[in-house]
């Protein structure tokens, strides 16, 4: 008889699940980034703007030229300035804008008169364009990173959510004393040595128990530690997830209570009428894609700096493109709350999946679930269903 | 009698077709030769079928390598298993393996096909592209497949003798098909959910199950041809069938024209060539790419705004056009020369095998710009207008 139960949950430790959950939290706000651009486009112009990720990957490649520039290819900064990291940002941000102005002018918009199916393939071909266009201008081998240096904001946040268990945390501290008195025997006979590189027998047999002490010490400190539940919070990806949060605002402010952007929920609910009521449509759609590639420009910029050991290429954006677009599908497409809230819960699952232990499989559940909404939910979970009119 | 005279003489051609590209590949050509016919044949397989998805039901697949590589996977698996412990000989083995890959990638299809086809167009694109990304995955993490470090095929195809006829059977058994296909009630229906799905609907088509049903079948003839690769390549790793050969098969299509299958056809055996001649161009200098990139821009944008403007008859106007074509490349070309003074591009250069994705997509964008129903439209062309009988 095989107990099911152990198996399910052969690996998982419930204690890192808070932890993981922030993870897909903070992934999933720059998730929510990209997932804005698309959403807003297709909203617009009923397109899905398969360069979105592209442009994310320029955005990434932008900030890792600023922080050249500030700082020197070494990437050692000897002093951080204070104006590195906001550089960084506002130049991804405007030169994303700016792509996103080039590629709806010179591709998207001879194509609008066009069959829906001619866009869509310029739409692919732009990508692969700047894929492996990209690789022939842009350094890719050895991929290189913004280095962690860059941000002064390096250290964590931990929190405690249960304490240590204190039997454990006793054990720990019995075993100090003789920790400390092991080295305080070691000292001594440091001091009568000559070389302190070349010990006497007395000296190496001090030298060994004070090891053997420290290291059992060390080992009941770290059982106590992980018997507590806590969460361990980068800095740097604190300040990611504000500022994510500041965008959003911002956005939330231009679309709901400016003439733009009333202008824009306008054309994204009737192309066509918008354009008879006098509005320019033409410059509605710049700037739908100012805005969308601008995110996704911050976005890139800061999962480039502050998440750790990331490398950058020309196929920087294709998954997390892939990923934002799923998570626009899963809050409703064309609808701009559906995005964060979709790319939230796609971090969310993620972070799950790795939890569990299938961190292989990571990128493989983001279609798992768009293939679940479109068969459960295809409008998604904010979006109203629509019927096709001829 | 007549009505089976020509169904039996066709058939017959069809495989005195094959036999003579066999015949020809075998006693003319080198081995790469050889291998470049083997791999037309494959692409025209791939073009064929995928331009039964997108391009005659008017759908939109861009993962099509992933069902080439379940077919090959399972074929290539299933002949690791079985063919040790059956009466088959090879040859006659071959074309089983294949079923066996066709067979699993329409449930592959299907599986795919039944979620996103219920909706409109786009999200069959992603769906695709999602599920090409969960078939690498599982191939490179399952071990039963070899996960990353691929796996072995045995008995394998010879490498001087490979049945180059049964791949361009395959080849021409897909074009008829979906030739055939055409003419039939069922191949209308086809074509009507292309045009228009809210009409074809109130016509009574079931637009579903039409279009589920091209996609299972695209994905069969994929999963076939995929089969074949396996036993000709008789090693399988997970990066043979990256997304670029997605793309590669969907440019083929494009480019042909979406729905005409002499199209597809004659853009896969151009176009398949066209990679493995790159792979052997070793240094180009990037000046010259910079050049002719900005030639071809120059050539598209003056031509699209002077295109409108031209009057008279079709000969002069093609004949400006590319007059201005072959201006715009000349001095893109004249202005790459000029750029090697540069000191930064002097030196620098790069290889065939990196910048082929390149031409692909931009042969996709500037298609778009230029000529969005492709080179050859929804025409086909065909001996039939000299071998149909006279009207009476």
């Amino acid at each position: 008889m095989i107990d099911v139960t152990s198996l399910l949950v052969a690996g998982i430790e419930f204690g890192s699940l808070p932890q993981q959950l922030l993870n897909g939290i903070l992934i999933g706000g720059v998730y929510a980034l990209i997932a804005l651009g698309y959403t807003m486009v297709y909203g617009v112009l009923r397109l899905i703007n398969f360069a979105h990720g592209e442009v994310y990957m320029l955005g990434a490649y932008t900030a890792l030229f600023v922080s050249w520039i500030i700082y020197g290819r070494a990437q050692d900064p000897v002093t951080v300035v204070w104006y590195a990291l906001p550089l960084m940002l506002l130049s991804a941000m405007t030169v994303c804008a700016l792509i996103g102005i080039v590629l709806e002018r010179f591709a998207y918009r001879p194509m609008r008169n066009q069959p829906r199916i001619a866009s869509l393939i310029t739409a692919i071909g732009l990508s692969l364009l700047l894929q492996y266009g990209g690789q022939l201008f842009l350094p890719v081998s050895p991929a290189p990173n913004i280095s962690g240096k860059v941000n002064p904001y390096r250290d964590n946040l931990t929190f405690y959510l249960t304490q240590p268990a204190p039997s454990l945390v006793r054990a720990a501290d019995a075993l100090k004393p003789e920790m400390d008195k092991a080295k305080a025997a070691l000292d001594e006979q440091l001091k009568l040595e000559k070389d302190e590189f070349n010990l006497s027998d007395t000296g190496l047999a001090l030298r060994k128990e004070f090891f053997e002490r420290q290291s059992a010490y060390n080992k009941a400190q770290g059982e106590a530690q992980s018997s507590a539940i806590s969460i361990t919070l980068p800095k740097g990806q604190l300040i990611m997830f504000t500022v994510t949060l500041i965008l959003m605002a911002i956005l939330r402010h231009i679309v709901l209570f400016t003439k733009s952007g009333r202008a824009m929920r306008a054309v994204s609910h009737d192309f066509d009428s918008a354009a008879l009521m006098g509005i320019n449509v033409n410059k509605i759609v710049t700037l739908t894609f100012v805005l969308g590639s601008a995110l996704a420009g911050a976005g890139a910029m800061m999962s480039a700096t502050f998440i750790s050991g990331v490398k950058i290429d020309t196929f920087f954006g294709l998954l997390p493109g892939v990923k934002a677009f799923v998570a626009a599908v899963l809050g409703g497409i064309g609808n701009i709350p559906g995005a964060v809230l979709g790319g939230i819960l796609m971090g969310v699952a993620e972070s799950l999946v790795v939890w569990a232990g299938y961190d292989q499989y990571k990128d493989a559940v983001a279609f798992l679930i768009l293939i679940v909404v479109l068969l459960f939910k295809p409008s998604g979970l904010l979006g109203s269903n629509k019927v096709e009119k001829v | 009698m007549r009505f089976w005279g020509v169904r039996l003489a066709s058939i017959a051609g069809g495989i005195g077709l094959a036999v003579l590209i066999h015949w020809i590949a075998l006693s003319q050509l080198s081995a790469f030769g050889v291998r470049l016919v083997v791999l037309a044949g494959l692409y025209v397989t791939l073009a064929v079928s995928l331009n039964l998805i997108n391009g005659i039901t008017g759908q939109f697949s861009i993962g099509h390598a992933a069902f080439y590589q379940v077919g090959a996977y399972a074929a290539g698996l299933f002949t690791v298993k079985v063919f040790s412990s059956q009466p088959l000989t090879f040859m006659l083995w071959v074309p089983v393996a294949m079923i066996v890959g066709a067979v699993v990638a329409s449930a592959a299809g299907l599986l795919v096909g039944l979620p996103s086809l219920r909706l409109r167009g786009d999200y069959l694109a992603i769906v695709t592209l999602g599920f090409g990304e969960i078939i690498r995955i599982l191939s490179q993490n399952l071990k039963v497949v070899g996960a990353a470090s691929g796996m072995a095929i045995e008995p394998k195809m010879l490498s001087q003798s490979p049945m180059v006829w049964l791949c361009w059977l395959l080849a021409i058994g897909s074009i008829a098909l979906c030739r055939n296909l055409l003419q039939t009630a069922h191949g209308l229906s086809f074509l009507a959910v292309r045009e228009d799905e809210i009409a074809s609907s109130a016509m009574g088509i079931n637009v579903t199950r039409t279009k589920v049903a091209a996609f299972v079948l695209g994905s069969a003839l994929a999963g076939a041809a995929g089969g074949f690769y396996a036993h000709y390549e008789g090693f399988l790793i997970p990066t043979q069938f990256g997304m670029e050969v997605s793309f590669i098969i969907l440019t083929m299509v494009v480019l042909g024209g979406s729905g005409s299958i002499t199209g597809s056809v004659i853009a896969a055996v151009a176009l398949s060539a066209l990679p493995e001649l790159l792979r052997n161009i070793k240094t180009i200098p990037l000046a010259t790419v910079i050049g002719l990139t900005i030639g071809v821009i120059a050539a598209v944008s003056l031509g699209r705004r002077w295109s409108e403007q031209l009057h008279g008859p079709v000969r002069d106007r093609v004949l400006k056009l590319s007059g201005l074509t072959g201006l715009c490349l000349g001095g893109g070309y004249l202005l790459g020369l000029g750029l090697r003074a540069l000191p930064a591009l002097s030196e620098a250069t790069t290889d065939g095998n990196r910048i082929r994705m390149v031409i692909f997509a931009g042969t996709l964008v500037l298609l778009m710009l230029v000529r969005p129903q492709g080179v050859l439209g929804h025409r086909e062309f065909g001996l039939g207008k000299w071998l149909r009988e006279p009207a009476r």
